[in-house]
């Protein structure tokens, strides 16, 4: 979607804030929202990652980061049946849960963090386009999550690299639409005009529908 | 920040709840617009509201959550990409192994774990700088360098480092010289980066556990340069 998110090629958006060395995070309940969210992946139904640009734009910018992902985590719950809000008002448990779901445990919480993921596909799918090919971003506008930021739409760019098969995110709650990701290389004045440096360029991963041929 | 556990969701009737849950956070003169806006405006309270009925619900063990932190803590962040970027710099064959599959070099090291899959390290040198970015997000190679420092996921970084990458780099204070190229990595998909930094002159002497200690994050993220402390190392 078109969202606040989608923040690419934005100016005026404040102070970066860069501190050397800066921390990991400022208050303990920072970490305990990034705990939570690594727990939360077994009940929770689904990543949360497109509930957090779903966040109302005046909201988003408003919010901290750590607050954007809380937000989102107790959405994703009550959406899940798994909390109501007004339990998380009255910090209670107002009804035990349906279901039986096994609890992160000590024990197995670590594992499952260090554990790395695999979400590329082993299936056998035919490759649109190959290394070298240009490319063109498609003027595409979906409404729900989409890893395509907008300043990528109609800028022609190479091939790089077949990243191999993975699920179009676009595609989430769907049948999976298993394709190739191509990382393309946008040349910085394809993208931002003459005032971009000549030498400069941007690199990306792209699924395959994002893409057509330039 | 990134899952990489797929799932349905249903987008269905969300706005509103969204708008719920942000108006929750504390907006003035909306907080009682509507049933159930009462949740604690302060993350802080909120978080610990989450966690009690989470854990009296039997979901999670506090005891759980600890030792999540602790790992976040203490198990992945900037040292372990110090000692694989110290590795490349004194063994050139782990070096193509590091640029050919990032994923499967720092496994020599027994790093893994979440934001890990498809690492992808890119060497900066005498020609090209490197820099890092989720222009959507804040995709980051969490076995390496751990969870992002604010200023990563700030929005004026993902706004700009894109569009005036040497302008971001020079208020961070690192001057990139018009010869070299600058190449922005916006990491969205599936594939999480590291940056290579070169390694300073006048190290030849330095054991790799020195080395990997003159590496910061920053460098690894392509915001800064490993300096060598020969100089200024007195006191």
């Amino acid at each position: 979607m078109n969202g606040i998110h989608d923040m690419g090629g934005m100016q005026g958006m404040g102070e970066i804030g860069y501190e050397e060395n800066a921390p990991m995070f400022h208050a303990d309940w920072e970490i305990r929202v990034q705990a939570l969210h690594a727990a939360s992946g077994s009940f929770r139904g689904g990543p949360l990652r497109p509930t957090v640009e779903q966040i109302p734009a005046a909201e988003y910018l408003r919010m901290s980061y750590y607050e954007r992902w809380l937000t989102a985590l107790i959405e994703r719950l009550v959406q899940a049946g798994v909390v109501t809000r007004e339990e998380i008002e009255q910090s209670r448990a107002a009804r035990a849960l349906e279901q039986t779901i096994a609890p992160v445990t000590p024990e197995n919480a670590a594992d499952w963090l260090l554990r790395t993921p695999q979400t590329e596909r082993q299936t056998q799918v035919a490759a649109r386009f190959a290394i070298d090919d240009r490319v063109r971003g498609r003027n595409i506008h979906p409404a729900g999550h989409t890893r395509m930021p907008r300043y990528t739409r109609l800028r022609t760019g190479n091939v790089e690299r077949d990243r191999g098969v993975f699920a179009l995110p676009d595609s989430e709650g769907d049948e999976p639409r298993l394709q190739h990701v191509y990382l393309v290389r946008f040349a910085a004045r394809e993208l931002w005009g003459e005032t971009a440096h000549a030498r400069d360029s941007v690199r990306i991963d792209m699924w395959e529908d994002y893409l057509e041929p330039a | 920040m990134d899952e990489s556990d797929a799932g349905s969701v249903d987008r269905r009737g969300f706005i509103k709840g969204a708008a719920a849950g942000a108006l929750a956070a504390g907006s003035p003169g909306v907080l009682h617009a509507q049933d159930h806006q009462d949740m604690p405006s302060d993350p802080a309270l909120r978080v610990k509201a989450l966690e009690s009925v989470l854990v009296e619900k039997g979901l999670v063990e506090s005891a759980a959550l600890d030792v999540l932190v602790d790992t976040f803590e203490n198990r992945v962040g900037p040292r372990n990409g110090a000692q694989v970027v110290a590795r490349a710099w004194v063994d050139p064959a782990y070096k193509q192994r590091l640029l050919d599959d990032g994923t499967a070099a720092m496994a020599e090291f027994g790093f893994s774990g979440w934001q890990g899959e498809k690492l992808t390290v890119v060497e900066n040198t005498p020609t090209v700088h490197n820099v890092i970015v989720c222009t959507l997000c804040s995709c980051y190679p969490w076995p390496l360098l751990g969870l992002a420092p604010t200023w990563y996921k700030s929005d004026a970084y993902r706004a700009r480092t894109v569009v005036d990458p040497r302008g971001v780099l020079r208020e961070l204070g690192l001057q990139v010289s018009d010869e070299i190229e600058v190449r922005v990595w916006d990491s969205n998909a599936a594939s999480r980066y590291l940056v290579l930094p070169e390694r300073p002159e006048g190290t030849d002497s330095l054991s790799e556990e020195q080395l990997a200690a003159l590496v910061s994050r920053d460098a690894m993220i392509g915001v800064a340069k490993v300096e060598s402390t020969v100089d200024g190392d007195a006191p």
